[in-house]
């Protein structure tokens, strides 16, 4: 589903991510872990098209987001830590434009719909203005936005900031059930436990480097060591940034 | 690879999306925001009113002095606006479409869907047109009918008028948006110091061009107006076949005239040009729209490092007599204000042109040509200053405290207390406040050469005018927070804003009212009753009202300030 191919991303003098090269199949659950200015979200605003790459490609579902990124736009669905929502909109007139944006038919739209907002329990509601929204309402409604329309690839980050412990459970145990089904899901996070609980594969990056990818057995054996995700995390991240075969 | 999916009618699905926004936003306006709707509308009517009265006078003085109505002059007259309005709506929807294309959180998640780099262009296009070309009908409308009513047009010329004013929107509108787009996508990668030198060349072409027009005036009005050829020679630009300003002019004359086919074909020039740009802007957004978008995104910067600057110094020694603790929030608030161009860029620009105005009407008086009244120009300065301070005031000053608001238990687990955080804000309005006003309104009474007693006058307004905005303001602001809001510009516009906005326009009026304009008009008055051989006296009685204005600008500090102070005193974090 995802194919980075030697991607760098360059902010004026600063390089953001550096010779990024990831292959990453359908239903994989992708965990992609960093620092602060590691380069993941920029890697992710490169995944939905948003930026471009300085050098290299980047590839969803066969499309080049350079040359056919309608195409491949139309295959993803973005959830951003900061949820964009129209303030004078109601979360179903949302989901309702979201599903006409993807050229849903009406039929299929109103049942998929129903069926996102009884998953994030949004009945309550979603006939409201999202201006009136607290923050966990408005994440849970972006995540129904992402879902109406039955993307090959969603791409989520920070998903879990603002929710509660219940929605969090829900929201680990649909990602993989995503997964499972099918659907890419490539996740960015600095909850090790969650990353640790739900991956196939692990990429954790660091000042633009790949530095490991892979299970957690191959991490554990490039970490050369024992230990939960975070002390690998933190055994990989404390190293120099040297190039590592992926 | 997979297969492509269905494509979606973008267009229908848009329009659904505005309609929606539209209802849903006007519903809300009706069932919550009753005042600021009612403000809007009332602010548009004012300025409709107030700009149709004084095209009927200046339209009955031009019939009083028999110039043709439908002749040259006016010809050249509607030229000129139609330019400058056209000028103006190319910077505005040029400013608004840069910000909601490449700034907004909404750019952001379309360009993240499958919708088209055209589609998402087309319909913020819509949305900075319909933004920007507001003041244009609210300004062009008025003027037109004045026109219409006193010179006296066929009925059709009215029917025209709305289809003569939105065609007139596309073309610059169309024009400014590819130029933006086309300038973020190719500008050199250093920006700022391209910026300079286009905005050097602008200043400079400009500056010979106004000096011309100055030249010219000056001759004719030394002349008499016999000598007119040099003034009306530096508008011969937009009077050309070529300018769009004049296809404008030319048929809403000809409409004036009564030719209706000489009417119809520049409104058809107007529309298919203005059409065929919107059709080429289009054709660039889909081009480079992406493109720019992710120039932007990755232009980056250098490093800035901000330091201390002496104007810190300058402002702490300004407020040398308040305790530390609270010079400390004073600078801190003064160096959040002075790193943000945007807030004090409005007010260099107002204050350039008010100087410009000013000193060329001291060109005019000191060679001893009336053309205007110093007392009426100088009260229109008066009146501008205090609009500017007011604007400027509630834009920065009011949303001090909501803003305060959001971060409040960092302020409020700080050995400062409350008061002296309400206090320090007003302190540093009132400073700045009175530094701008004053130094404004004294340079341009100087320039115009108004007498000492009406410069005191003056001074004394403005001291009144900017100590009470600002007890307004950071009273109110903190009276009617919004802690809700992160944006300034929206606290602005909610309920407190609004409130806080016609309160202080209300102020405006009483002061200004009572304490200037008495002794204005006696003047003028004056004037008139010397050429015509009578009395040169002036009634004491026009300083009668000044007390009056000390006492509400005392009201305006205290009142507002001790309900703030209530209410911040009972705030919770």
């Amino acid at each position: 589903m995802i194919d980075i191919t030697n991607v760098s991303k360059s902010y004026g003098p600063k390089v953001a991510v550096q010779d990024l090269s990831l292959h990453i199949p359908d239903g994989e659950l992708f965990a992609f872990l960093g620092p602060n200015g590691a380069g993941k979200t920029t890697t992710i605003k490169m995944l939905c098209g948003l930026l471009f790459p300085t050098t290299g490609s980047v590839r969803v579902g066969g499309f080049d987001l350079r040359t056919h990124g309608d195409q491949a736009r139309a295959l993803v669905s973005y959830v951003p830590d900061q949820p964009f929502l129209y303030e004078k909109l109601t979360g179903r007139e949302f989901l309702q434009f979201t599903a006409d944006l993807y050229a849903m038919p009406r039929e299929k739209a109103a049942e998929k719909i129903d069926e996102v907002i009884e998953l994030f329990h949004l009945d309550e509601f979603v006939d409201d203005l999202t201006e009136r929204y607290s923050h966990g309402m408005r994440q849970r409604t972006v995540f129904a936005s992402a879902l109406v329309h039955d993307p090959k690839l969603l791409i989520a980050d920070e998903p879990t900031v603002g929710l509660d412990p219940k929605s969090i459970r829900e929201l680990k145990t649909l990602l993989r059930k995503l997964a499972d089904g099918g659907t890419t899901v490539f996740l960015s996070t600095h909850t090790l436990d969650i990353a640790q609980e739900l991956a196939d594969r692990i990429g954790i990056i660091d000042r633009g480097r790949l530095l490991g990818c892979g299970t957690m057995t191959d991490l554990r054996k490039h970490a050369a060591m024992d230990g939960n995700l975070e002390e690998l995390f933190l055994k990989i991240t404390e190293e120099p940034a040297v190039e590592v075969p992926v | 690879m997979t297969t492509t999916l269905p494509v979606a009618d973008q267009a229908s699905t848009f329009r659904q999306l505005r309609a929606r926004l539209l209802r849903n936003g006007l519903r809300v306006a009706l069932e919550h925001s009753r005042t600021r709707l009612v403000t809007m509308l009332g602010t548009s009517a004012f300025v409709f009113g107030f700009t149709f009265a004084v095209g009927m006078y200046l339209f009955n003085q031009l019939a009083k002095t028999n110039v043709p109505f439908k002749g040259g002059i006016v010809e050249g007259l509607f030229d000129l606006m139609f330019f400058t309005l056209g000028t103006m709506l190319v910077f505005s929807t040029g400013l608004i479409l840069y910000a909601s294309l490449f700034t907004s959180p909404e750019a952001r998640y379309l360009l993240c869907s499958p919708a088209r780099a055209d589609r998402i262009f087309a319909t913020k296009f819509q949305a900075a047109v319909a933004f920007s070309s507001w003041g244009f009908v609210v300004l062009g409308i008025p003027i037109f009918l004045a026109y219409g009513i006193v010179s006296g047009v066929p009925w059709y010329f009215y029917a025209l008028l709305p289809a003569y004013l939105l065609g007139y929107v596309l073309l610059p509108g169309s024009f400014s948006a590819a130029l933006c787009l086309l300038l973020v996508r190719y500008m050199p990668r250093n920006r700022r110091q391209f910026l300079v030198v286009v905005a050097l060349i602008a200043a400079a072409v400009l500056g010979f061009w106004l000096y011309k027009v100055g030249m010219g005036l000056k001759r004719s009005a030394a002349t008499g107006g016999r000598e007119i050829d040099d003034l009306i020679g530096q508008f011969d630009l937009f009077r050309s076949g070529f300018a769009p300003s004049h296809w404008m002019t030319r048929g809403v004359m000809a409409a004036a005239r009564d030719d209706l086919t000489g009417a119809l074909i520049p409104l058809a020039q107007v529309w298919s040009n203005g059409l065929l740009m919107y059709v080429l802007a289009a054709w660039v957004a889909k081009r480079v729209y992406r493109t720019a978008y992710d120039r932007i995104a990755g232009g980056g910067r250098g490093k800035k490092i901000y330091k201390t600057s002496w104007l810190d110094r300058v402002m702490e020694g300004m407020v040398f007599y308040l305790d530390r603790r609270t010079r400390t929030l004073v600078v801190k608030d003064f160096r959040t204000f002075r790193r943000d161009p945007t807030q004090w860029a409005v007010l260099i620009l107002f204050a350039l042109l008010m100087m410009l105005g000013a000193s060329n009407f001291r060109q005019y008086y000191s060679a001893g040509l009336a053309v205007m009244d110093k007392y009426a120009v100088s009260l229109m300065n008066l009146c501008g200053t205090a609009i500017l301070l007011c604007a400027g005031l509630s834009r920065f000053m009011f949303p001090l405290i909501s803003l305060e608001g959001r971060k409040f238990w960092i302020l409020g687990l700080t050995p400062v207390s409350r008061d002296q955080l309400l206090w320090g804000k007003f302190v540093f309005a009132t400073t700045g406040a009175l530094v701008i006003a004053e130094t404004l309104i004294l340079v341009s009474d100087v320039l115009i050469g108004l007498p000492w007693e009406g410069i005191v006058l003056h001074a004394a307004v403005m001291a009144v005018v900017a100590v009470g905005l600002s007890g307004l303001n950071v009273g109110l602001g903190a009276y009617l927070p919004n802690f809700k809001e992160t944006d300034p510009s929206k606290i602005v516009v909610g309920f407190g804003g609004t409130v806080n906005m016609v309160v202080g326009l209300g102020f405006l009026v009483i002061v200004i009212g009572t304490m200037a304009v008495p002794m204005h008009t006696a003047q003028l008055a004056k004037a008139a009753s010397v050429a015509a051989g009578g009395s040169d006296a002036i009634n004491p009685w026009v300083y009668v009202g000044v007390p009056v204005g000390l006492v509400v600008g005392a009201l305006a500090v205290v009142l507002p300030l001790r309900a703030g102070a209530r209410s911040l005193r009972a705030m919770e974090f």
